[in-house]
C-alpha cells in the first residue's frame, strides 16, 4: 500500500535530518543551499525508499526535486512506487 | 603531409567506409529509449557540415561550451577534421549561480588565445561583448531548458588585460585538440594534444586492451574529461569501433541507464571512476530491470585511486548478471599524457599489496592531501609500451620496490607543458619526465597509486582545487580572510572524497552567527564551484593550524578536523 502524505512528510524530515546530522525545518533548502551534494541526494533517495518501503524511479528527476520537504513529498507522490 | 593531416585523412577514410555500423549513439533526455544514431559515413558528413558553419582561421582554437548533446560530439570531431583545434569546457551544473558563473567564465578564459567560443544562443549573447574574441550561438535539440537558466542580460565584466595577436592562437602545426586541467574558478590550464601524442597513446593502449573494431564502449563520462574524450569517444572512432554516450547528470540520477545500454549495445568496455563502482553496487537491489553484462571484457577503474572494497562489491553485486571478477580492471591516467599510463592485464584479477608491506617516508606521507585507507593497495596495472615510470623520494633519489614516493612519468604521449597566451610552460618537465604530484610505489613492475601530493581533491572523479574553494570562502562576511582550509575527507560509502571546509571567524560568534556564516559558505561554494561541501565547520579564532613559516597546512587542519570536529558530530 502506498504511504499517506503525513507518513511521507515525516519520512522526508527524518531522512534529511539523518543525512545532515541536523534538525531540518520544512522550509530549509537542502540542495540549492549547498547543505547536501549530488551523492548525498542519492543517499537521501535510498533512505526514503527504505523508510517508506517504496521504489523511487529517478529517471527524469533532478537533485532539485529533493530540495525541501514539500518538494520531496511532491516528488514521491509523483514517482514513488510501493514495493510489492 | 603532416602527421595531423595523415591522422585526419585516415580517420576520414575509416569513417566513410563504415556506412553500416552505428559508430556513435548519443542518449539524450527526455527520450532515453531512442538515442541519436550515426554510422561512420553519416557521422563524418554531419560532423563536417556542422563544423563548416563556424568560420575561423585554420588551426584556430575553438572552445565548446555546450551541454551533453549529439551536437557536441559532432562539433568536436568536425572541428578537428576541418583543421581547427577544439577544446571542450565543462557545462555548469544547474546549481551554480548563472550570473556569477558567467562572470567567472570571462576571467577563466582570459589567458587562452582563442579564435571562437561556441555555446548556446542566450549565453553567447550575454558573453559576446565581454570576451575579446567572437562568440557564436548554436541551438541544439532540447537545449532551451539549459539556455534558459541564464538571464537575458549582457555580462558586465570585461577583460582588461588580454594580449593576443592573430598569429599567436596556433599552439603547433600538429595540434588536434585541447584538454583542460584547471580549477573551477581559476584560469584554465590547457593541454595541447597533437597527432603524434594521440597515435602513440592509441597504439600502446590499443595493444594493452587488444582493442579492435568489434568493441563497443558504453560511457556516461563527459567530453571535458580525458576518460570520456580519449578512451570512450576517440579511441573507438580511431579503431573503427562504436560508442554509446549517456549524459553524466542523467546517469547520476539513473545509474541503471548505463547497464541498460551495456546490455542493448553488447558493450565490451566500460571506464568508470572508483566511486561509480560503489554507487552502482549500492543501487543494485533497487534496479528495475535485469541486464546481461557478460559481454563486457573490461570494467576499467580509473581517475581516482582504486579501492579494494569498491571493486569487490561491484563484482559481487553484479555476478548474477555476468560480471566476472577478472573483468574488473584498473588504469592510471591523466590528461597530461593524453590518457593512460598503465593498464592492468585483461582476464586476470587485480593484484594487491598489504598496506603494512609498503615503506612510506615520514616526510612524504605528512604532506599528502589524502591517501587510500584500505588494508590493501590495489594495482593500477603495468606501464603501457614506450612508457616509463619512476618513483622519486623526498631527497630526489629513485625509490626501490615497495617504497612510496612521487610518481614521475615519461612517454611518447607526454605533453609539452601547459599552453596559454605565453606559449608552452615547460617548467613541470625535467629531462622529459613529468612529476605527476601523485604518490605511489612499484611492485613487480605494477604501479600502485596511494594518493596525491598536491592538495587537489577528487570528488566523484572530478578534480577540485582547494585554493578555488578557499578564495570563495574568504569573501564571506564574518570569516577571517586567509584563515580558511579546504580539504578532502574520505566518503567510505562511495569510495571517493567529500569536500570539507574549516573557516575561522573574525570575532567570537554566537551560535546564530556561526549558523548564518555556515549557510553563506555552503551557498557560495555551491554557486561558485558547483559542488556542495559535505562538512562546513565555523571555528573560533586561532583554531586553524599554521606552520612556523605561517603557511596553512591542509593536512594538519584535516587531521584536527577529523579528530575534534567530525568525531564530535560537527
Amino acid at each position: 500500500m502506498r504511504p499517506d502524505l503525513e507518513a511521507i512528510r515525516n519520512a522526508a524530515r527524518a531522512a534529511a535530518s539523518e543525512l545532515t546530522g541536523k534538525s531540518i525545518k520544512d522550509s530549509q533548502k537542502l540542495v540549492s543551499s549547498g547543505l547536501i551534494d549530488s551523492l548525498a541526494v542519492l543517499k537521501l533517495i535510498s533512505l526514503l525508499e527504505r523508510k517508506l518501503n517504496i521504489v523511487i524511479r529517478p529517471e527524469m528527476l533532478q537533485p532539485e526535486d529533493f530540495d525541501d520537504v514539500a518538494l520531496i513529498v511532491e516528488t514521491i507522490e509523483r514517482v514513488g512506487k510501493s514495493v510489492k | 603531409m603532416s602527421s595531423r593531416s595523415e591522422l585526419c585523412q585516415r580517420l576520414r577514410e575509416g569513417l566513410a567506409a563504415n556506412d553500416k555500423k552505428a559508430v556513435l549513439q548519443v542518449v539524450v533526455g527526455p527520450d532515453f529509449h531512442n538515442p541519436a544514431e550515426f554510422n561512420g559515413a553519416s557521422l563524418l558528413s554531419e560532423a563536417e557540415n556542422l563544423a563548416s558553419r563556424f568560420r575561423t582561421p585554420e588551426r584556430g582554437v575553438v572552445l565548446l561550451l555546450l551541454p551533453h548533446s549529439a551536437e557536441l560530439f559532432l562539433l568536436q570531431l568536425g572541428l578537428v577534421l576541418t583543421g581547427r583545434i577544439p577544446g571542450v569546457l565543462a557545462w555548469p551544473t544547474s546549481r551554480v549561480d548563472p550570473e556569477k558563473y558567467q562572470r567567472n567564465l570571462v576571467h577563466q578564459l582570459g589567458n587562452l588565445p582563442v579564435g571562437l567560443l561556441v555555446t548556446l544562443p542566450r549565453l553567447a549573447g550575454n558573453l559576446e561583448r565581454a570576451l575579446p574574441y567572437p562568440v557564436a550561438g548554436l541551438a541544439i535539440e532540447n537545449g532551451s531548458s539549459f539556455d534558459e537558466i541564464f538571464p537575458t542580460a549582457e555580462v558586465s565584466e570585461r577583460l582588461e588585460k588580454y594580449h593576443m595577436s592573430p598569429g599567436e592562437s596556433h599552439p603547433s602545426d600538429d595540434a588536434l585538440f585541447l584538454q583542460f586541467s584547471g580549477g573551477t574558478t581559476g584560469a584554465q590550464k590547457a593541454i595541447v594534444v597533437t597527432a603524434p601524442m594521440l597515435t602513440a597513446q592509441f597504439d600502446s593502449l590499443g595493444r594493452a586492451l587488444q582493442f579492435g573494431e568489434k568493441e563497443c564502449v558504453a560511457s556516461w563520462l563527459p567530453l571535458y574529461h580525458d576518460m570520456g574524450l580519449i578512451a570512450c569517444y576517440w579511441m573507438p572512432l580511431w579503431r573503427g569501433a562504436s560508442s554509446i554516450q549517456i549524459g553524466a547528470n542523467d546517469w547520476v540520477m539513473n545509474p541503471e541507464l548505463l547497464l541498460r545500454y551495456v546490455d542493448r549495445g553488447k558493450a565490451t568496455f566500460c571506464w568508470l571512476p572508483n566511486f561509480a563502482f560503489s554507487y552502482l553496487s549500492q543501487r543494485r537491489e533497487l534496479m528495475q530491470g535485469s541486464y546481461r553484462l557478460d559481454t563486457v571484457r573490461a570494467w576499467i577503474n580509473c581517475s581516482e585511486p582504486v579501492r579494494a572494497r569498491s571493486v569487490t562489491e561491484f563484482a559481487r553485486a553484479f555476478e548474477d548478471w555476468g560480471v566476472r571478477k577478472e573483468s574488473v580492471q584498473a588504469s592510471y591516467a591523466m590528461a597530461e599524457t593524453v590518457f593512460a599510463i598503465t593498464q592492468s592485464r585483461l582476464d586476470r584479477e587485480l593484484l594487491s599489496v598489504p598496506r603494512a608491506a609498503v615503506q612510506r617516508g615520514k616526510q612524504n606521507s605528512s604532506s599528502l592531501a589524502f591517501d587510500v585507507i584500505d588494508d590493501v593497495y590495489v594495482s593500477s596495472g603495468r606501464m603501457l609500451a614506450d612508457t616509463e615510470v619512476k618513483i622519486v623520494g623526498q631527497d630526489g633519489s629513485v625509490c626501490r620496490e615497495a617504497c612510496a614516493g612521487e610518481i614521475y612519468v615519461r612517454t611518447a604521449s607526454l605533453f609539452s607543458g601547459y599552453w596559454g597566451a605565453q606559449g608552452f610552460q615547460e617548467h613541470s618537465l625535467k629531462d622529459g619526465w613529468h612529476a605527476t604530484g601523485d604518490y605511489g610505489f612499484l611492485v613487480n613492475a605494477d604501479l600502485y597509486v596511494i594518493g596525491r601530493f598536491k592538495d587537489i581533491l577528487i570528488v566523484g572523479g572530478n578534480n577540485i582545487f582547494p585554493e578555488d574553494v578557499e578564495a570563495v570562502v574568504n569573501t564571506v562576511e564574518g570569516v577571517y580572510p586567509g584563515r580558511v582550509a579546504a580539504f578532502g575527507v574520505e566518503d567510505k560509502d562511495y569510495g571517493t572524497q567529500s569536500l570539507a571546509i574549516v573557516a575561522e571567524t573574525k570575532v567570537d560568534q554566537n551560535e546564530e552567527d556561526s549558523s548564518r556564516i555556515e549557510s553563506t559558505i555552503r551557498k557560495l561554494v555551491l554557486t561558485n564551484i558547483g559542488i556542495a561541501p559535505r562538512y562546513v565547520a565555523v571555528v573560533p579564532q586561532r583554531w586553524i593550524v599554521k606552520s612556523t613559516a605561517g603557511k596553512i597546512s591542509r593536512r594538519e587542519n584535516r587531521d584536527r578536523f577529523l579528530k575534534e570536529e567530525l568525531a564530535a558530530g560537527g
